[in-house]
C-alpha cells in the first residue's frame, strides 16, 4: 500500500526515465539520423512531465500526504515548483540544440536522451529530504552534465570545459559526501526531519563540520562564491545550448536543494549557516558584478551575470522565512527566463559561415543590422540590470524586501549598491550594440524556434510580466509554505 | 581501545591527501582522478565506521552507493580525459589554458 | 588485542599509500599505491564487521576501476622503456609489498574470526538483524527500504555507460585515419589520377 501510494508521487521521475530508456533504444537502433525527432519527442516527455506535476503545485501540496518512501523522497508544492522551471528549461535547452550542433555535424542522438537523464537527477535532487536520496540526485545531474560540458568533441575548448568541470565538481561531491557521512555519524541519523529534531539542542564540532562541508559542496553547485572559479571556463568552454542549460536547470535544482537542506535538516540551527549564506550572497554579488568588467566574451559575461544573480537569491535564502524563499522562488522564475532569453539570443548571433559569434565586440552596431534581435538582448540586460520598467526588478524587490523584514537590512543597503555597479557592464552591451560603429558581422540564419522562445522571454521581461506578479506570488507562497509545513 | 575517534582521524588524514593531491598535482590529471577516489574512498571508511559505530546499516548503504557512482564517476572522467589527450596530446594541467581563468 | 594491532597496521597502511598515490611520479605507481590504500581500507572494514561492503571494495575498486585506470595510463603517454628499467629496481620494494599484503590477509581474518571491533553501539532503528550475515541485513534493507535508490542507482551507472561511450567512441566518417575499404572507388580510379609525372631539379627532393 505504501508503495502504491509512493509510486504515484514519483509519477514525473518515473515518466522521465522509462522515456529516457525508450529514447535511448530509438537513438541505438536508428542513429543520429533520427535526434531530431528523439529531440522533439523529449519535449513532448517533458511537457508531460510539467502537466504531471501541475496540480500539486496549484494545491499547494504539503505534509504527510506528500511524502514517498519511508521520507527519502518528497513531492510537496516547493519541489514541484522547482520541477516546473526544471523541466521548462530543459526544454528550451533541447529546442535550441540541434541548430547548433549541425554545423559542427556533432549533433548526436545521444544528446535528448541525456538532458532527460540530467533532468530526472534534477527533479530527484528538489525532492530530496535524505542524504542519500541528495546524493543520488546530485550525482545523475552532475553525470549527466560532465558528459554535456565535453559534447562538441572537435573542439578543444569543449573537452577542457568537460575536464575542468569534471574535476572541481568531483572534488565537490566529495566535500559534500564528506560533510553527509560526518552528519549521519553525530546526528545517527540520513532523513533531514530527523536530523533537525537530533540537532536540537547545543550543536557538536563534528555537526557543525558537517553542516560547513555540505553547504561548502552545494555552494560550488549553485556557482555561489568562493566556488565559483569553475563557471567562466565551463560557461565559455562548453556548446552554448549546454551553457544555457547549466544556467538554468540544474542552477534551480540546486538551489531548491540548497534551501531544502538548510531550511529543513539545518532548520534548528539557522544561525550558524545563516552567516555562510549572507558571506557566500555578498561575495557572489560583488564578485559577479567587477568579474564582468573587463569581459570580452559574452558567454563569460553572463557567467559571471549568473554568478551575480545567485547572490541575489541567497539574499532571499538568508533570510530564512517563508518570504524569503518565496521572494527566492519568485527571483528563480525570472532568472531563469532571463537566462533562456539571453543565451537564446546570443546563439542567434551567426557570422557570415554560420559560426557563433561570442565576442563582445562583434556586436558593434546590432541595433542597425538586426534591430530586432538587438532589441530583445538589450531588453534582457536591462532586465538583468533590474532597471524598474522590466520586470528583472521585481525579482531583486521582492528578495530585498524579505530581507528587510528579516532584520538584514544591511545585506539589502549593500545588495542594493551592489546592483548598481553591476548594471554597468549591462549597460555596456547595449552601448555596444546602439552607438558603436557597426561591424556588420552578425548574419541571422535563425529558425522560428529560436525566435519563438526569444519573444517568449521578451515578453516576460517587458513590463507584460507584472500582470503575472499575482498568480506567481500566490503560488510561491504556496510552494514556500509547503517548505516550512513540518511533517 | 580502538575508538570511533580512530577511524575518523584515519579518514580525515586520508581526505586530506585527497584534496591535496588535486591542489598539489600540476603534471598529471590521471593522478588528480585517483585523488578523487582517495577522497571517496575515506568517505567510506567514515560511512563504514559510523554504521558500526551507531549498530545502523544505512551508513553501509550508504557506502554501497557511493562506490557505486564512484565507479560511474571514474569512467566519465577517464572518458573525459581520453577525449582531452585526444585533441591536445599531453593530459598535463598546466596547459589546460585555452581559455583565461 | 589482535584487532588494535591489525587496525593500526592498516591505518598505517592506507595513509601510506594514499601519499604514495599522489606522490608518486609514475601514473602506474600511482595506480599499484591506490590498489594497496584500497585493500588497507577493505581491511579496515572487515574488522569493524562490514565484510560485504569490504568485499565490494576490492571486487568493485581492484577488479574494475583500478583495471580502467591502468588502461588508460597504458594508453596515454607512458614511458614504457622507464618502466622496464624499473622492474628490476623495483622488485625488492615490491616483495615486500606482497609479503605484507600475505600477512594482512592472514591477520585480517584472524582479526575477524576474533569478532568485530566494538565501537559503541547507541540502538539505532536499522540495526544489523541478529544472527544473520552482514550481506543479509543490507540486502533486505537494499531491496525494501531503499528500493527507490537502488534503482536510481541504476540509471547512474546507465548515465554513465552512455557518458563513456558517446564521449569516446569514434564513428567511421569522423575518423579519416582507419583504412577502409571503398570498392566503387577502387574501381573508378584511373591511372592519370593515381599517378603524377614530375621532373625535379638535380639534388632537389621530390615533393610528395
Amino acid at each position: 500500500m505504501e508503495l502504491t501510494s509512493s509510486l504515484g508521487l514519483i509519477a514525473p521521475e518515473i515518466l522521465l526515465s522509462v522515456a529516457g530508456l525508450f529514447l535511448l533504444l530509438v537513438a541505438a537502433w536508428a542513429g543520429d539520423r533520427a535526434s531530431s525527432a528523439i529531440s522533439i519527442a523529449a519535449c513532448v516527455v517533458l511537457g508531460a512531465a510539467f502537466f504531471l506535476v501541475a496540480p500539486s503545485v496549484c494545491a499547494g501540496a504539503a505534509g504527510l500526504e506528500t511524502v514517498a518512501f519511508g521520507g527519502q523522497f518528497r513531492a510537496d508544492a516547493f519541489a514541484g515548483f522547482a520541477k516546473l522551471m526544471i523541466y521548462a528549461a530543459a526544454g528550451a535547452a533541447l529546442v535550441v540544440a540541434p541548430a547548433f550542433f549541425t554545423r559542427y555535424a556533432a549533433m548526436r542522438a545521444e544528446y535528448p536522451v541525456l538532458v532527460l537523464f540530467g533532468t530526472l537527477g534534477m527533479s530527484i535532487m528538489v525532492s530530496a529530504t535524505d542524504l542519500l536520496t541528495l546524493y543520488i540526485g546530485l550525482e545523475m545531474q552532475s553525470l549527466a552534465a560532465y558528459v554535456l560540458a565535453a559534447f562538441l568533441r572537435p573542439d578543444q575548448r569543449s573537452a577542457e570545459a568537460g575536464l575542468k568541470y569534471f574535476v572541481l565538481g568531483a572534488l565537490a561531491s566529495g566535500i559534500l559526501l564528506f560533510g553527509a557521512s560526518l552528519l549521519y555519524g553525530f546526528t545517527g541519523t540520513t532523513q533531514f526531519e530527523l536530523m533537525r529534531v537530533a540537532m536540537a539542542g547545543p550543536i557538536s564540532t563534528g555537526t557543525l563540520f558537517g553542516i560547513v562541508f555540505v553547504l561548502a559542496g552545494l555552494a560550488f553547485k549553485i556557482s555561489a562564491v568562493p566556488f565559483h572559479m569553475w563557471t567562466p571556463d565551463v560557461y565559455e568552454g562548453a556548446p552554448t545550448p549546454v551553457t544555457q542549460f547549466f544556467a538554468t536547470a540544474p542552477k534551480v535544482a540546486a538551489i531548491a536543494l540548497t534551501a531544502r537542506v538548510a531550511l529543513d535538516a539545518f532548520g534548528t540551527h539557522a544561525d550558524a549557516w545563516r552567516q555562510v549564506v549572507i558571506f557566500a550572497a555578498l561575495a557572489s554579488i560583488v564578485v559577479g558584478a567587477l568579474g564582468a568588467i573587463g569581459q570580452t566574451n559574452i558567454k563569460r559575461l553572463l557567467a559571471y551575470s549568473s554568478i551575480n544573480n545567485v547572490g541575489f537569491i541567497l539574499i532571499g535564502l538568508a533570510a530564512a522565512t517563508p518570504q524569503g524563499a518565496s521572494a527566492m522562488l519568485v527571483y528563480l522564475v525570472i532568472y531563469v527566463a532571463m537566462s533562456v532569453g539571453s543565451f537564446v539570443a546570443v546563439l542567434m548571433l551567426r557570422d557570415e559561415d554560420g559560426a557563433p559569434v561570442e565576442r563582445l565586440a562583434d556586436l558593434a552596431g546590432l541595433s542597425r543590422t538586426k534591430p530586432a534581435l538587438a532589441f530583445c538582448l538589450a531588453a534582457m540586460m536591462f532586465s538583468l540590470a533590474g532597471i524598474p520598467p522590466l520586470f528583472g526588478f521585481w525579482g531583486k524587490f521582492v528578495v530585498f524586501q524579505a530581507a528587510v523584514q528579516a532584520d538584514l537590512v544591511a545585506l539589502a543597503a549593500i545588495g542594493i549598491a551592489a546592483s548598481v555597479i553591476g548594471a554597468f557592464y549591462y549597460i555596456k552591451v547595449v552601448k555596444v550594440m546602439y552607438f558603436d560603429e557597426a561591424v556588420n558581422v552578425v548574419r541571422d540564419r535563425s529558425d522560428w524556434a529560436h525566435w519563438a522562445l526569444l519573444i517568449i522571454s521578451t515578453a516576460l521581461m517587458s513590463p507584460l510580466g507584472y500582470l503575472l506578479t499575482g498568480p506567481l506570488s500566490v503560488l510561491a507562497d504556496r510552494a514556500a509554505a509547503s517548505l516550512f509545513f513540518l511533517v | 581501545m580502538i575508538g570511533i575517534e580512530h577511524y575518523i582521524v584515519v579518514s580525515s588524514i586520508l581526505f586530506v591527501l585527497g584534496v591535496l593531491g588535486i591542489f598539489l598535482n600540476r603534471k598529471n590529471v590521471i593522478v588528480i582522478l585517483m585523488a578523487i577516489e582517495l577522497i571517496l574512498l575515506s568517505v567510506n571508511i567514515n560511512f563504514v565506521a559510523f554504521s558500526a559505530f551507531l549498530n545502523d546499516l544505512v551508513g553501509q548503504v550508504f557506502a554501497m552507493l557511493v562506490l557505486t557512482v564512484a565507479a560511474g564517476e571514474a569512467a566519465i572522467g577517464l572518458a573525459i580525459l581520453v577525449i582531452y589527450y585526444r585533441s591536445r596530446g599531453t593530459i598535463a594541467v598546466d596547459d589546460a589554458n585555452r581559455m583565461k581563468g | 588485542m589482535i584487532q588494535a594491532f591489525a587496525f593500526y597496521l592498516f591505518a598505517a597502511l592506507v595513509l601510506a599509500s594514499g601519499a604514495f598515490t599522489i606522490l608518486a611520479r609514475n601514473p602506474v605507481h600511482s595506480v599499484l599505491w591506490l590498489i594497496l590504500a584500497f585493500f588497507n581500507a577493505a581491511g579496515l572494514m572487515v574488522i569493524v564487521g562490514a565484510e560485504f561492503i569490504a568485499m565490494l571494495l576490492v571486487i568493485v575498486y581492484v577488479g574494475a576501476v583500478a583495471v580502467l585506470f591502468l588502461f588508460v595510463v597504458m594508453m596515454l603517454d607512458i614511458d614504457f622503456a622507464e618502466l622496464r628499467s624499473g622492474l628490476v629496481r623495483y622488485f625488492p620494494l615490491g616483495l615486500a609489498i606482497a609479503v605484507v599484503l600475505a600477512a594482512e590477509l592472514v591477520l585480517g581474518v584472524g582479526a575477524y574470526r576474533a569478532g568485530a571491533l566494538e565501537l559503541g553501539t547507541p540502538a539505532a532503528e536499522t540495526a544489523p538483524l541478529v544472527g544473520e550475515a552482514n550481506i543479509v541485513s543490507i540486502g533486505a534493507l537494499l531491496y525494501g527500504r531503499y528500493l527507490f535508490l537502488f534503482e536510481s542507482a541504476g540509471i547512474i551507472l546507465l548515465v554513465a555507460m552512455i557518458g563513456a561511450i558517446v564521449l569516446t567512441q569514434r564513428e567511421a566518417r569522423a575518423d579519416a585515419g582507419r583504412s577502409q575499404q571503398n570498392i566503387s572507388r577502387q574501381v573508378s580510379r584511373r591511372p592519370e589520377e593515381a599517378t603524377v609525372n614530375t621532373r625535379p631539379e638535380v639534388g632537389q627532393g621530390v615533393q610528395l
